[in-house]
């Protein structure tokens, strides 16, 4: 079904993506160096959706404060992001098992109301102390290799952003084999899926959910140390990325994880393709917005009659 | 008899709340008028949960509703009082149109889509330039009532008395037993006779209206407003913690949590110019966490404790 | 003209068919009981004659009416009340608050209104201190609660999902002369879900057996507890 689904609307995206290939090449190549990253920052939220069935709004929030502990270490050490890199992920990782140890796990059994309020106030509480201590002004790391290009032609473009794609591809690869090749990995799967099953089978739950949160806040902690390589940052520059993570999510429905990357190139092309006259700049954004509305309202309809 | 007590206690609140401008320079007035907005937004806010949803979109209503007010005094010519009403008026009016979308949406699908929403109002109004003044916002010919600080402070109360009592019909008449009914358990409700749709699209249109109405009050006091002012998402993130804090579920608990919290934060934001907000992260994890019923839910188990 | 009637009732859950072209009736006064095997489609029928799941194809006619699409909240109000197998009571809302909902909501009666009439059922199903929470219910009053709460609706036709489930000899005695006390007072048309045939038998004048969504027998217990196809559904089940 799922698998069905992600064929028709990659042949749809295919050929859209051509004929703006041939049309206007740079909106293309803007458009997927943006669904890269819009994806990977996602993937790692749709890990936990998938297995906690957890919405985490302070998603993006792990992201920011990742970038601000790889910004105070490249700062301190004049080191390059991509050697604080792991470091960083092994610090978030640690954190998003103390945040789903002392936190979420004691709201797991409570309302849905109660979880998405939860991690509402982490999302708060990681901004605000975001801003106590770096206060609102954005920081920035420069590096040269960022600004990259390549000309073919009369075309000429920057080229780093693909980074993005790439681990986009990789979460997704790696993801699969973690999670069909591992032990630790297919019992999550396995807790995803029906967590009673999965307990009367033996398999603990709490440590597959502690797990998949710790692995989740790695990724995004990763991220984050890459972000700050091309971005600038400031506390509230995570939560436009909590938002547009989970309705990634939602276009490709909840535990489809591949179908982030063809949600994302959706939304990356499309808003390249807005940016791209001056007439339309600036509703880049709204679009977007009212796709992802008209999707979540679309999939919730038809999950009613189904 | 204690129905009676509780008449004679909001009656003396309400004669006390009146009087205060005679004893009370600008800046405590502007204080107390800063508290009475984030009440009622809370009380509103609380208002829809009883029904079992959570609403992200406080800020969009309420920015809606400011701009909505602006624009008609500035591009109709209404007068400012009249534009009040009209704001009011037009925001539930939206919020109406969009609840048969919205309001097909559950748990966090409904909660991020008010989210959404709220950040297509401020794009909107952020992008058509000529018509709202862009991202520098509106500056009005004047603040209503000459800017005198008790009639701002009145108004305000009345907005706030206004959502008062709304919120306090809600817990009494059968509104009541819908919106409970629909929070517990939507089948069983549909199988008692409950209209969910239509109880669920009073309950939003409603508040949202009652949200509309405060923003077009903050505008009408200030005088200005930008994309930025207008939909500052601690319109949504404060009223949520305060009602939180106090009980929700309840009138009481959030006016509770406003007066405590609204209080609190203007010390605060003088301590602690920047990130002062953290504190309203931590009460809302902590009470999530250790007392989801709040305050109110707390006194009420220590009084039933003792009763026992 | 039957009070309560399907013609083919069918519904299909993505290619698996729950409900496979039922046709049944049901009249005003009569106790029915629908049994069948764990998964039969009991509840699903239920579910699709009180308008909770749409049914795929097939009618329901109530008092000759076609309501098969009619949704839940209507079909309450015209008449039609059921009680759930997975109890939720409404856990913010005391005993009468709860009993008051169909009543407020299908009756259309006021507050005041309501509170007296859900007062009179309680007191007929000998449900006391009715301002208590929920929490603190034993599930014989679980059950008697859901009860009421049905016929605050004032219904005429009332389904029981398996409201025996849980209690001792002695609550179900009780319960069964309840219920038929019930039935015989209102003059309503009761289909019963239960599982424990013996309520079946003392319970029901008559019994249809669903079995993987199809209607596979019809008639007094007696003669359905005979038939080879049935007997077969029901170690074909246990096996």
């Amino acid at each position: 079904m799922a698998n069905k689904r992600n064929r028709t609307a990659g042949l749809v995206l295919a050929a859209a993506v051509l004929g703006i290939l041939v049309w206007r090449p740079t909106v293309l190549i803007y458009g997927l160096q943006a669904a890269g990253l819009y994806a990977s920052i996602a993937i790692p939220m749709g890990l936990i959706l998938g297995i906690v069935h957890i919405v985490n709004l302070a998603h993006g929030e792990f992201m920011m404060a990742a970038s601000y502990l790889t910004y105070t270490i490249c700062r301190a050490s004049g080191m390059d992001p991509y050697l604080a890199l792991l470091p960083v992920a092994a610090v978030t990782a640690a954190f998003g098992f103390l945040v789903y140890r002392l936190t979420i796990r004691r709201a797991l059994k409570a309302p849905e109301l109660n979880q998405l309020i939860l991690t509402f106030g982490l999302a708060i509480l990681l901004t605000q102390a975001a801003n106590l201590l770096f206060t609102s002004q954005t920081r920035k790391l420069s590096f040269e290799y960022v600004s990259a290009s390549v000309d073919i032609g009369d075309l000429s473009f920057g080229v780093y952003n693909f980074v993005f794609v790439a681990i986009a591809v990789a979460m997704v690869v790696g993801l699969r084999l973690f999670l069909t090749r591992t032990k630790a990995g297919k019992a999550a799967l396995a807790v995803g899926q029906n967590p009673r099953g999965a307990a009367i089978v033996g398999i603990d739950v709490d440590r597959a959910y502690a797990l998949t949160f710790a692995l989740a806040s790695a990724m995004v902690g990763l991220m984050g140390a890459v972000f700050i390589t091309r971005s600038s940052i400031f506390p509230a520059v995570g939560s436009p990325f909590t938002m547009k993570s989970f309705c990634l999510i939602a276009m490709a429905g909840i535990g489809n994880i591949p179908g982030i990357l063809a949600s994302s190139v959706l939304l990356g092309v499309s808003e390249n393709f807005l940016k791209a006259f001056r007439g339309t700049r600036e509703w880049a954004d709204i679009v977007f917005f009212v796709l992802i509305i008209s999707v979540i309202l679309g999939r919730s309809i038809r999950g009613k009659k189904a | 008899m204690k129905r009676t007590a509780t008449y004679a206690a909001a009656a003396i609140a309400a004669v006390v709340l009146a009087v205060l401008p005679a004893f009370l320079g600008a800046y405590p007035l502007n204080v107390a008028r800063s508290v009475m907005t984030y009440m009622a937004l809370a009380v509103s806010w609380d208002m829809l949960l009883r029904s079992g949803q959570i609403s992200f979109g406080i800020a969009g209503l309420f920015g809606l509703g400011s701009y909505a007010s602006a624009l008609l005094v500035l591009r109709a010519g209404m007068d400012p009082v009249l534009s009040l009403v009209f704001a009011t008026l037009l925001t539930g009016a939206i919020a109406y149109a969009l609840g048969f979308a919205v309001l097909r949406l559950r748990a966090m699908y409904f909660s991020i889509t008010t989210l959404a929403l709220a950040e297509i109002f401020r794009i909107v109004l952020h992008n058509l330039h000529d018509f709202s003044g862009g991202p520098e916002g509106v500056v009005l010919p004047g603040v209503i009532f000459g800017g005198a600080a008790p009639a701002l402070y009145w108004l305000c109360l009345a907005g706030l008395a206004i959502t008062l009592g709304t919120s306090w019909y809600f817990e009494r008449s059968k509104l009541h037993l819908a919106l409970t009914a629909i929070r517990n358990d939507e089948t069983s409700a549909r199988a008692s006779g409950v209209d969910i749709f239509k109880y669920l699209l009073v309950a939003f249109t409603v508040t949202s209206t009652l949200q509309g109405m405060m923003g077009a009050i903050q505008v009408q006091s200030y005088g200005f407003t930008t994309p930025e002012t207008a939909f500052d998402a601690n319109f949504t993130l404060l009223p949520l913690a305060m009602a939180l804090l106090g009980g929700i579920h309840s009138t009481l608990g959030p006016i509770a949590g406003a007066v405590l919290l609204g209080i609190a934060s203007e010390w605060l934001k003088l301590k602690i110019p920047y990130g002062h907000l953290v504190v309203y992260g931590i009460i809302i994890v902590l009470v999530i966490l250790l007392m989801p019923r709040g305050l109110v839910g707390l006194a009420r188990n220590r009084r039933a404790g003792r009763r026992a | 003209m039957k009070t309560l009637q399907t013609e083919h009732l069918t519904k299909r859950f993505l290619g698996l068919v729950a409900v496979n072209d039922v046709s049944f009736s049901l009249d005003a006064g009569e106790i029915l009981g629908i049994i069948g095997p764990n998964g039969a489609g009991k509840t699903t029928f239920i579910h699709l004659v009180s308008g909770i799941l749409m049914p795929t194809s097939g009618k329901v006619l109530f008092k000759g009416r076609d309501v098969s699409y009619a949704p839940a909240h209507e079909r309450a109000r015209m008449g039609i009340a059921r009680t759930f197998q997975l109890i939720h009571p409404l856990e913010n809302l005391t005993v009468l608050e709860n009993v008051m909902i169909g009543a407020v909501f299908s009756r259309r009666q006021s507050l005041r209104e309501a509170r007296r009439s859900a007062e009179g059922i309680c007191e007929s199903l000998q449900l006391g201190d009715l301002g208590r929470d929920t929490a603190s219910l034993s599930i014989l009053e679980i059950k008697k609660m859901e009860i009421a709460r049905a016929l605050a609706n004032g219904p005429e036709v009332l389904f029981l999902d398996e409201v025996m489930a849980g209690l001792n000899a002695d609550e179900t005695r009780q319960m069964i002369s309840m219920v038929k006390a019930i039935a015989k007072e209102r003059g309503l048309a009761v289909g019963v879900v239960e599982h424990v045939m013996g309520v079946i038998r003392e319970l029901t004048e008559r019994v249809i057996v669903l079995e993987s969504g199809e209607l596979i027998a019809e008639g007094p217990y007696s003669e359905v507890s005979k038939n080879p196809r049935v007997i077969e559904a029901y170690l074909g089940g246990a096996a």
